[in-house]
């Protein structure tokens, strides 16, 4: 339990704020995927985007877990 | 001082020997928090009522005939009450985020952890999860009691009402996250037929859903292990920080005496050792071990202990706002609000001060007319008949304010450059208008190459507001 929310919890914290800052920068409606422009709506995208980040993130994390020292890690 | 917030005491760690040594985390042990009243305590709940009023309020305010406070994400925009803020407009946001940083510096010098105290919707929500589950369960006696009892028929009933309530007030809580960003007119209708788009339905289910874990389930947890400011705020503490304390030189040696008895009489301080400080402490950390990094700040004990006080006709502040330094040196109120003003606030007062009168300056004199000029990119420059050479470009005229205009679009730069049309175009409120324009230079002008040009649009009613962006004219060998 205490893992999973050492990978998902900071991971969801940098991925709200990247999704905010990414968001604010780049018009969803310029995108593109795979070649044709985006075309789900807004909202969706953000949504999408945001747990796109998050997935990052959190793999990110639990690369860190996974390398960590084994007299570091907690039981 | 060495960050003294974020160093166990030997007492703490002798506590958290029960918890699996491998780890800092000491198994939880669920917390029923006495409620108590007084000073910090109403101020919490004035805190409590003045951020949830605007937070549950502003998405039904309307202004210009609008929702006043939308982020709208389609049409990118937001909306403030007058204002129109856009992409282009991500510097105040910037701004912002670095006034509220100084904000929390400035605060937390002076006063450590007012904003998790007071006005973090960690504390908010708990506050009023914490209330609800009082009027439904009783007392903290009564909760305890019925976590111990094992499930009837009364608990069954007791528990589905506390987690009813706790379901609906965390609905309505993820109902407003979302109508900030969707207009919340289409989502009441919405509501009505349970039609909610598929991502507002996730969104709202999903605040909800943090909002019920976090304030009804996790509560003290999110502050001790997941907030990362309550890891850091130890190095913005400095010995003239304000900070709930327990005075040692006077409560100890604490214990238990009969009501009216002289305390010196009987060698003792005048902690009566009552553990009140503890049970109403929503962290549930004992005060007088010293400053601990559980510890937000909130106050209960404060005002706990004041009431003992009161009752045993001891002086009121045996647990008090001190400093590190007013204990040690035993000062007074004067002294210590004298060191209130030291460097460390001076300067983050000051950069706090400055950055905000930036803002407001910027605010103040930022023009609500935008141009971005794309060249068109097929033709860089071709010859038209009259020996003239023509150049297209595309203007993206932005009227910032919800109110129509006209604009008269001119350019200069080059001997006889002139546009192919009049340059008169009209601009819908708070839209973003493409305008394609000619621009023609007669053939012996100037030099083939590349020359700078200036493009300027002036609003015809108020001639004061004008825009000026210059871009390149290609006259080609």
């Amino acid at each position: 339990m205490l893992k999973w929310i050492q990978v998902l919890w900071p991971s969801f914290m940098v991925a709200f704020v990247a999704t905010v800052f990414f968001f604010t920068v780049v018009n969803p409606q310029e995108l593109y995927l795979l070649g044709d422009p985006v075309e789900y709506s807004p909202i969706a995208t953000y949504s999408i985007g945001f747990f796109g980040f998050w997935v990052v993130c959190a793999a990110s994390s639990l690369i860190s877990i996974y390398l960590e020292p084994p007299s570091k890690r907690g039981s | 001082m060495a960050d003294p917030a974020n160093k166990p005491s030997p007492d703490k760690a002798a506590q958290g020997s029960d918890s699996n040594p491998d780890t800092l985390y000491a198994s939880r042990k669920k917390l029923q928090v006495r409620s108590t009243s007084g000073v910090f305590t109403n101020w919490r709940w004035a805190m409590v009522w003045l951020t949830q009023i605007l937070y549950y309020g502003l998405p039904w305010l309307t202004w210009n005939d609008r929702q006043a406070v939308l982020f709208h994400l389609t049409e990118r925009k937001f909306y403030i009450f007058g204002w129109v803020f856009w992409p282009q407009d991500v510097f105040y946001l910037a701004i912002l985020l670095i006034i509220s940083a100084y904000a929390l510096f400035f605060f937390t010098a002076i006063a450590g952890r007012l904003w998790c105290g007071y006005t973090c919707p960690q504390t908010v929500y708990t506050e009023i999860f914490m209330w609800i589950e009082e009027k439904i369960e009783g007392d903290h006696n009564k909760r305890r009691k019925l976590d111990a009892a094992p499930m009837d028929a009364r608990k069954f009933m007791l528990r589905g009402a506390k987690f009813g309530a706790w379901a609906i007030f965390s609905l309505w809580t993820g109902f407003t996250l979302v109508a900030y960003f969707s207009p919340v007119e289409e989502l009441l209708q919405a509501l009505t037929t349970f039609g909610f788009g598929p991502w507002e339905t996730f969104w709202i289910l999903f605040y909800a859903g943090f909002t019920y874990v976090f304030a009804g389930l996790l509560r003290e947890q999110v502050c001790k292990y997941m907030c990362p400011y309550a890891r850091f705020q130890g190095v913005m503490f400095d010995p003239d920080t304000l900070v709930v304390t327990y005075d040692e030189f006077r409560g100890e040696p604490r214990g238990t005496r009969k009501k009216g008895v002289d305390p010196k009489t009987v060698g003792k301080g005048d902690c009566i050792d009552c553990g009140i400080c503890v049970q109403v402490c929503p962290t549930g950390i004992d005060i007088r071990q010293g400053l601990q990094y559980e510890c937000i700040g909130c106050g209960a004990c404060i005002d706990a202990c004041d009431q003992v006080m009161d009752k045993m006709s001891y002086p009121r502040g045996l647990i008090r706002y001190s400093t590190e330094n007013a204990l040690k040196k035993r000062w007074g109120m004067k002294e210590i609000l004298v060191h209130v003003a030291r460097p460390r606030t001076l300067i983050y007062g000051g950069l706090l001060v400055a950055i905000c009168i930036a803002m407001v300056v910027g605010l103040a004199t930022r023009t609500d007319l935008r141009v971005d000029i794309l060249r068109d990119r097929a033709t860089l420059a071709r010859e038209v008949e009259g020996g003239l050479i023509e150049n297209v470009y595309r203007l993206q005229v932005i009227n910032m304010i919800e109110e129509a205009r006209n604009v008269t679009i001119s350019v200069s730069g080059l001997d006889g450059i002139h546009l192919d049309s009049d340059g008169l175009a009209a601009l819908p409120a708070a839209t973003t208008e493409s305008v394609t324009v000619q621009v023609r230079v007669p053939y012996d002008a100037a030099e083939p190459g590349v020359h700078q040009i200036v493009f300027e649009v002036v609003v015809d009613d108020d001639p004061s507001v004008v825009v000026r962006e210059g871009t390149t004219f290609i006259i080609p060998r």
